[in-house]
């Protein structure tokens, strides 16, 4: 068979690219071409070969193929008496091998071997005879039958397969870089690597190259690929885009199914009618009747539409705007607002000073695009020339048409105010002239604190009480101490305040639940010293008598107030009257006639605030019970009403009426002190929660004025009182506070305040520093009374 | 008891609809609902309330009004829109079987016009409100015009902008409308005021613009669609009303050539516009009839029957403009209040250039230079012919020109190339004037920026401030007024800086320098330099020919002055120190001076010679600055003082005020130490 398919191969082919010679080139590396052309010479001898059993073969080559055929998966079918045959035939054939072939058969490869043999053989047996393998002893000694490979021919099963002969797979041949071959066969034998490299490249030089020599290497077996002569006619022919194949008429004459032939029995058998070859009249109507439309003009000709047309419609042909009307003016219309005109800055040559220097620069660089203040970087250029383009101009006004349809439209009302106008009008300063600016006299001779302080009703003495139980009077002017007594060992002085009036000359003191009343004979004029005395003691005789009268009634009931003579130590000082009521007084109050005087003792509560009636050494208990904790009382300066505060809110009553007016509330947490304006309508309150509060009584009973400028509780609050319009407050932080509160007689106009001065110079002690303050009935002076122990004038 | 109310459904939630829901309401698309706002101008609005309107969310969102929406509604542009949309499907179709010629069928005949007619209308009533609306619109449209066409912007769009926009500066410049120009590092800004509306626009220079980034054109493009629209009307009201044909006729020939506005041609309406045709300098027929006059000037013949017809017609204009002016009001009495007039009469601004015939040399910018000479009624405009088309003079060595604008530095003469051959010159024996090889005598030569601050100020200024290769001064925006506390660079430092800011800043520096010997003689020269330069910015204001330098004896006047000042303020101060008691500084101060005093007598006594210990400027400059300083603080304490008598509510907005005004001063602080350095540097540089 194999020679059969060889001979066959021979005949087509003239290169010989078989298996065999190509396994040679793989054995013997460096003898490739040699053993070529020895296969060369081998298949001559085949060729040979053939010549002589060419007769026998044509005509029996089916039967062969048959047989190929079968023996591969067909044995059991073949004919038992063929396989008789073939025993017969395989040991005739062993002995022949054994008997021709020498030693040198391991050598050569079997395929090889066996097509010589069968070459050989071929003559005495004939190809029925023929062995399809070879016996070889294995390793045991065992017969070993090798079959020859399988050449599938044009028919078999396995041909449309393509034609592997190395059997790794479909793997990359990298795999095999490491060894010396490149896969197995079917058979299982190594397929050696083919020669390569510097050897092979000095042979391809030395020789020329063969025809059909393409230079690529075929993967399945890495040899060479070469084409055959027809192959490369194919190829040929497809580069020239001819047809490959021979013979292949592209335009075959067309074959017409239908009308080519003439059937011997139509369908139907019917004769052609007329209206086949006869002009239709209802055509023709209709067509006359198009042309007569057109004659007539009635059907234009199609013209395609002018492009001019378009043209002409982009001028404006007419005013929009003949007759105008104007829009009414509508509120919720918000015109589109216009863009700012450029600045200096903007400019291509601006001055020097808007350009930005580094770190502008940089800050501006470095700034995010949406933070920047300006999109653009101030720069100059010397010449017009020199002014490149404007980066962001597109999108600068790409942003605008944004804005325009998409950013919502609000009127705003622009500030346009002059803050001067805000600015409330203040009288300048010069009117305001005078108020005390600068210390002009320090006071020192208290020990501890000062409490209280009151200038005279003439303004020459200044009486003070403090810690030290002491009252000290002096020269206002100088600062001389022109009077002193001790009034109290353990008890501070809490208050003094001079009697009113200028006939007469009455300091009342309160230390403890004592009050005295002091005529300070030593410094007074006799006439001035016995008036006040007559009017200190026209009350005893009635004081005297009245008791009794109480005790008759109720003689378990306490009296309000006991007033009797202090210590003739105290009397020869000048202390003439002593009053005691049941609790320790606060804040002693005189009416303006001198007649009256209001004490507050806040412990007290019933008997809290008690009004004293000097003329009669009467004391009586106007309140029966006081809501809240009082603090302190006042007289009003011209009418019968009489303000009492408590805590956090300030009451009046009629006296007259004896009822209630009025209840101010300030809002605040703790009233520390309070003092009417001497026109009785306005009332100025002082907190510990350090505020300042300016009331008027006619406007509502909520402070008209807060004034919140000092940092710690305010102790005392005070008008002047000769006709300055001026107040004051004396607060913890060490401060006074010096306002203009000028009250107009006008109802409609508001009373007008302006700070006017911060007086600093008393110290801080324990944290009180300002304890009282009094103003000099005349003079724009004031007097403070410090914590640290010494008292002030202002001026 | 009534039922209770739903939330939404009345008040505020009802008035306001947010966006997605006018869109659904109106069954478009979204871009076609933008285009729609921007064709009828609706634009969102912001509620009072956000939380009221969209019902408790506080979510961003646009709102528009309802009401505005239901307006919508009734728009024909929608149904136009509906079309489109339906042809446009069409297409799609048809490109989708491939039938192209269909499609392309489809496209030109069935594809809606829109007609933004009556929207203009609607949208401006009067003329007046399309006017005062037009400052996007040009900007936007001479934007376009110097735009390349893409695929966004098709060439017929920018060719319809072109055209729009030379239509109306042909307007401008024959109306003489045009008032003031910037060049800024933008573009160059124009201000016309027609019918007494003020536009504003802006005309990039011409480079390729970058169009990259986030913009879309679709929006762009919407705008301009509408734009030209408005600018066509606007154009064809403008034209009508002063007698013009529109449209005027166009020569495409010269366009293609580069005319830009000379590619137009105005024409009067009817036979009474003679005088139009004169008063239009670009048009062909007046070009000639100038060339015919220059030609008559340089031979001196006899004036032809048609020239003496322009000349008497333009006598005749120059009377109407005369009686048209406003007659100037002197008061007759001294008693009398005077009442404010315009000064400069827009008839003569509008001859500003008149007389002249200027000569573009090719490196300046051809387009705005003719535009504002024009407008400023130069007719006699001429450029290289590289410039384009339209020139009154191609010939750069034409006798009849005055003015020539050079945008080149003056080079030396060796350092220029040889010149291959003559230029050919109409005259034979006219000498070659070419800039910037030698200089035509009789001839201005300027640099571009003349132009534009000439016109800004309303005059002739001097040219040789402005010479080639001169040192220009700067170039300042004509629209920003000059109000208080904000810094001026026309005015000279001296009037504008705070007291004691000088003397601060001259002590810092000198602080900064090691030796006080040297910063006295700096200091001299330092007080020159700043008077150089107000009498540069007086000169430039008043165009009157240069002074001499200011002599060192006036300078010493001045300081003399300002120690008068100083005096007086002295004794102000004194005031009110007597009443403000700021005492220990102060009588620190009297201290001082008594000290200085008992000393020169107690020398004096001993006979010997006071060595005259004149305050130095180190000295002066403190004191100077402490009672600059003193005085603010007086007047801080003072403002703080009545602040404290304002209610929280009103201390607020004050305090909102003044952070504007306090940025503003600090701007301008900042500012005025910056000309002070640059003042300083340039005057110790002129000393050395």
């Amino acid at each position: 068979m194999a020679p059969n398919s060889r001979k066959r191969k021979i005949a087509t082919r003239e290169l010989p690219v078989e298996s065999a010679s190509e396994e040679e080139l793989a054995e013997g590396l460096l003898e490739g071409i040699l053993s070529h052309s020895e296969d060369d010479s081998e298949d001559s001898q085949d060729e040979d070969v053939r010549s002589v059993v060419s007769s026998d073969i044509e005509g029996g080559s089916d039967v062969d193929e048959d047989e190929e055929d079968e023996d591969g998966d067909l044995e059991s079918t073949e004919v038992p008496s063929d396989g008789e045959d073939e025993i017969r035939e395989q040991i005739r054939g062993l002995k022949t091998t054994d008997g021709s072939l020498s030693k040198k058969f391991s050598q050569l490869t079997h395929e090889l071997d066996a097509e010589l043999r069968v070459g050989l053989e071929d003559e005495p047996v004939g190809e029925e005879l023929e062995p399809n393998y070879t016996v070889t002893t294995d390793a045991n000694g065992n017969p070993r039958y090798l079959y020859k490979e399988i050449e599938p021919v044009y028919d078999s099963d396995e041909s449309d397969a393509p034609e592997t002969t190395n059997t790794i797979g479909n793997i990359p041949l990298s795999f095999y870089d490491a060894y010396p071959h490149i896969g197995y066969d079917i058979n299982g034998k190594k397929i050696m690597r083919p020669a390569k490299g510097e050897a092979l490249d000095a042979l391809l030089d030395s020789i020329d190259i063969p025809k059909g020599w393409t230079g690529l290497t075929d993967p399945a077996t890495g040899k060479p690929l070469e084409l055959t002569e027809e192959e490369l006619d194919v190829l040929r022919k497809i580069t020239r885009n001819e047809l490959p194949e021979e013979g292949y008429d592209p335009y075959p004459e067309m074959v017409h199914y239908f009308t080519g032939k003439e059937e011997i029995m139509p369908l139907s058998a019917a004769p052609e009618p007329k209206r086949r070859f006869v002009p239709s009249k209802h055509e023709a109507k209709r067509v006359m009747k198009i042309v007569k439309a057109i004659r007539e003009g009635r059907i234009q000709p199609y013209k395609p539409p002018a492009e001019e047309e378009e043209e002409e419609q982009d001028f404006k042909t007419y005013d929009i705007w003949a007759d105008e009307v104007p829009r009414p003016e509508h509120s919720m219309h918000i015109p589109a607002p216009k863009l700012p005109p450029p600045g200096y800055d903007e400019s291509y040559h601006p001055p020097p000073e808007y350009l930005p220097d580094k770190e502008e620069k940089a800050a501006w660089q470095e700034a995010d695009e949406e933070d920047r203040e300006k999109d653009y970087l101030p720069t100059d250029h010397e010449a017009l020339r020199k002014v490149p383009g404007y980066e962001r101009f597109v999108k600068e006004k790409f942003e605008r048409c944004l804005d325009l349809y998409l950013a919502p439209r609000v009127r705003r009302n622009k500030l346009n105010i002059d803050p001067e106008l805000l600015l409330p009008k203040l009288p300048s300063p010069d009117e305001l002239k005078p108020f005390p600016t600068t210390c002009a006299v320090v006071f020192r001779g208290h020990e501890g604190r000062v409490r209280s302080v009151s200038v005279d009703p003439q303004g020459t003495f200044l009486a003070s009480g403090g810690d030290d139980g002491h009252v000290r009077i002096w020269e206002l002017l100088t600062g001389r101490q022109v009077w002193n007594v001790r009034l109290s060992d353990e008890d501070a002085v809490d208050t003094v305040r001079w009697r009113p009036g200028k006939d007469a000359s009455v300091l009342a003191a309160a230390a403890g639940e004592h009050i005295y009343l002091i005529v300070p004979f030593s410094i007074l004029s006799p006439d001035i010293e016995q008036s006040s005395r007559d009017i200190l003691d026209a009350g005893w005789g009635y004081a005297a008598s009245k008791p009794s009268a109480t005790t008759n009634g109720a003689p378990a009931k306490e009296p309000p107030a006991r007033w009797s003579r202090p210590s003739t130590r105290l009397e020869s000082k000048g202390v003439l009257v002593q009053t005691t009521v049941r609790s320790t007084v606060k804040v002693v109050h005189w009416h303006r006639r001198g007649e009256y005087f209001a004490t507050v003792s806040p412990r007290g509560q019933s008997s809290a605030v008690a009004i004293h009636t000097l003329s009669k050494h009467l004391t009586q208990l106007p309140f029966r019970r006081l809501k809240g904790l009082a603090q302190s009382a006042q007289f009003h300066p011209s009418k019968p009403v009489f303000f009492v505060a408590t805590k956090n809110s300030i009451r009046s009553y009629d006296l007259s009426r004896q009822e209630l007016v009025k209840i101010l509330q300030p809002g605040a947490k703790w009233i520390s002190s309070f003092d009417v304006h001497p026109g009785g309508d306005n009332l100025i309150v002082g907190t510990y929660d350090k505020r300042l509060l300016w009331h008027d009584l006619d406007l509502s009973t909520k402070p008209y004025k807060t004034l919140r400028y000092h940092k710690e509780a305010i102790r005392a609050v005070r008008f002047h009182q000769g006709g300055l319009p001026l107040f004051a407050d004396a607060s913890d932080d060490g401060s006074l506070q010096i306002f203009h509160g000028k009250v107009v007689g006008d109802l409609m106009e508001n009373a007008t305040i302006v700070p006017l001065k911060v007086l600093r110079g008393h110290q801080v002690k324990s944290r009180l520093g300002v304890m009282d303050m009094d103003w000099h009935p005349r003079e724009p002076w004031c007097v403070s009374a410090g914590a640290d122990g010494t008292c002030r004038l202002w001026s | 008891m009534g039922r209770i109310k739903k939330k939404g459904t009345s008040g505020a939630a009802k008035n306001y609809i947010t966006r997605t829901r006018a869109v659904k309401k109106l069954q478009i698309s979204l871009p076609d609902f933008r285009r729609l706002c921007i064709f009828k101008g609706i634009y969102p609005r912001e509620p009072r309330n956000k939380k009221k309107v969209s019902k408790g969310s506080t979510a961003a969102t646009t709102f528009y009004y309802t009401r505005d929406i239901q307006y919508l509604f009734h728009e024909p542009l929608l149904n136009k829109f509906r079309e489109h949309k339906a042809v446009a499907k069409k297409i799609g179709r048809a490109l989708g079987r491939g039938e192209v010629g269909d499609a392309a069928r489809l496209e030109k005949t069935h594809i809606p016009k829109i007609k933004l007619d009556l929207i203009i209308k609607e949208r401006y009533p009067t003329f007046v409100d399309a006017l005062r609306d037009l400052d996007d619109a040009l900007s936007m449209l001479f934007l376009f015009a110097n735009l390349p066409s893409t695929p966004h912007v098709p060439s017929k769009t920018i060719a319809l902008c072109q055209r729009l926009c030379l239509e109306f500066q042909h307007y401008v410049i024959i109306s003489h409308s045009l008032r003031k120009s910037f060049l800024s590092i933008k573009g160059i800004y124009y201000q016309a005021t027609i019918q007494g509306q003020d536009i504003l626009w802006l005309v990039p220079y011409r480079f390729v613009q970058r169009t990259a980034g986030d913009i879309d054109f679709r929006i762009m493009g919407t705008f301009v669609e509408f734009y030209t629209t408005l600018l066509g009307f606007v154009n064809f009201r403008l034209y009508t009303s002063v007698g013009l044909v529109y449209p005027p006729k166009f020569n495409a020939k010269s366009d293609e050539e580069g005319g830009e506005l000379g590619a137009f041609q105005l024409e009067g309406k009817g036979v009474a516009s003679g005088d139009e045709h004169v008063t239009n300098g670009n048009a062909p027929e007046a070009i000639a009839s100038d060339r015919a006059q220059a030609e008559a000037d340089k031979v001196a013949a006899l004036p032809d029957s048609e020239e003496s017809d322009t000349a008497t017609a333009l006598v005749q204009t120059g009377e109407d403009e005369n009686t048209e002016a406003i007659d100037t009001f002197e008061p007759t009495a001294q008693d009398a209040d005077t009442l404010p007039q315009p000064q400069a009469s827009s008839a003569e601004l509008a001859s500003l250039f008149a007389p002249f015939t200027f000569y573009l040399s090719r490196e300046t910018p051809k387009a705005p230079l003719e535009f504002i000479l024009k407008a400023f009624g130069c007719k006699r405009v001429g450029w290289d012919s590289i410039l384009g088309d339209g020139a009154f003079t191609t010939n750069e060595s034409d006798t009849a020109i005055t003015h020539q604008i050079v945008d080149r530095p003056a080079l030396l003469n060796s350092s220029l190339p040889e010149v291959p051959d003559a230029p050919e010159t109409a005259n034979g024996d006219a000498p070659k004037a070419q800039w910037p090889r030698s200089a035509m005598p009789g001839r201005t030569y300027i640099q571009p920026q003349w132009v534009w601050d000439c016109i800004n100020q309303g005059k002739l200024l001097r040219p040789d401030l402005y010479a080639p290769s001169a040192e220009l001064p700067p170039h300042l925006s004509p629209w920003v007024k000059p109000s208080k506390g904000e810094y001026n660079p026309n005015i000279p430092l001296e009037q504008q800086e705070l007291e004691g800011e000088a003397e601060a800043f001259e002590e810092e520096e000198m602080e900064e320098s090691a030796d006080d010997g040297d910063s006295d003689i700096a200091a001299a020269p330092a007080v020159n330099g700043k008077n150089k330069d107000i009498e540069a910015i007086v000169d430039r204001d008043s165009s009157v020919e240069a002074g001499e330098g200011m002599d060192l004896a006036e300078s010493e006047s001045d300081s003399d002055v300002r120690e008068e000042n100083e005096d007086t303020e002295k004794a102000q101060g004194d005031e009110w120190d007597g009443f403000e008691s700021d005492a220990e500084s102060d009588i620190s101060e009297g201290e001082v001076e008594r000290r200085q005093h008992q000393r020169e007598l107690e020398a004096e006594a001993a006979g010997v010679s006071v060595e005259l210990s004149l305050p130095t400027t180190k000295s002066k400059n403190a004191k100077v600055r402490k009672k600059a300083e003193k005085k603010r603080k007086q007047e801080e304490e003072e403002r703080e003082r009545q602040k404290m008598m304002l209610p929280r509510r009103k201390r607020k907005l004050l305090k909102r005020i003044e952070h504007g005004t306090n940025k503003r001063d600090k701007e301008a602080e900042n500012l005025r130490s910056k000309r002070r350095r640059i003042e300083k540097a340039s005057s110790s540089a002129i000393a050395l």
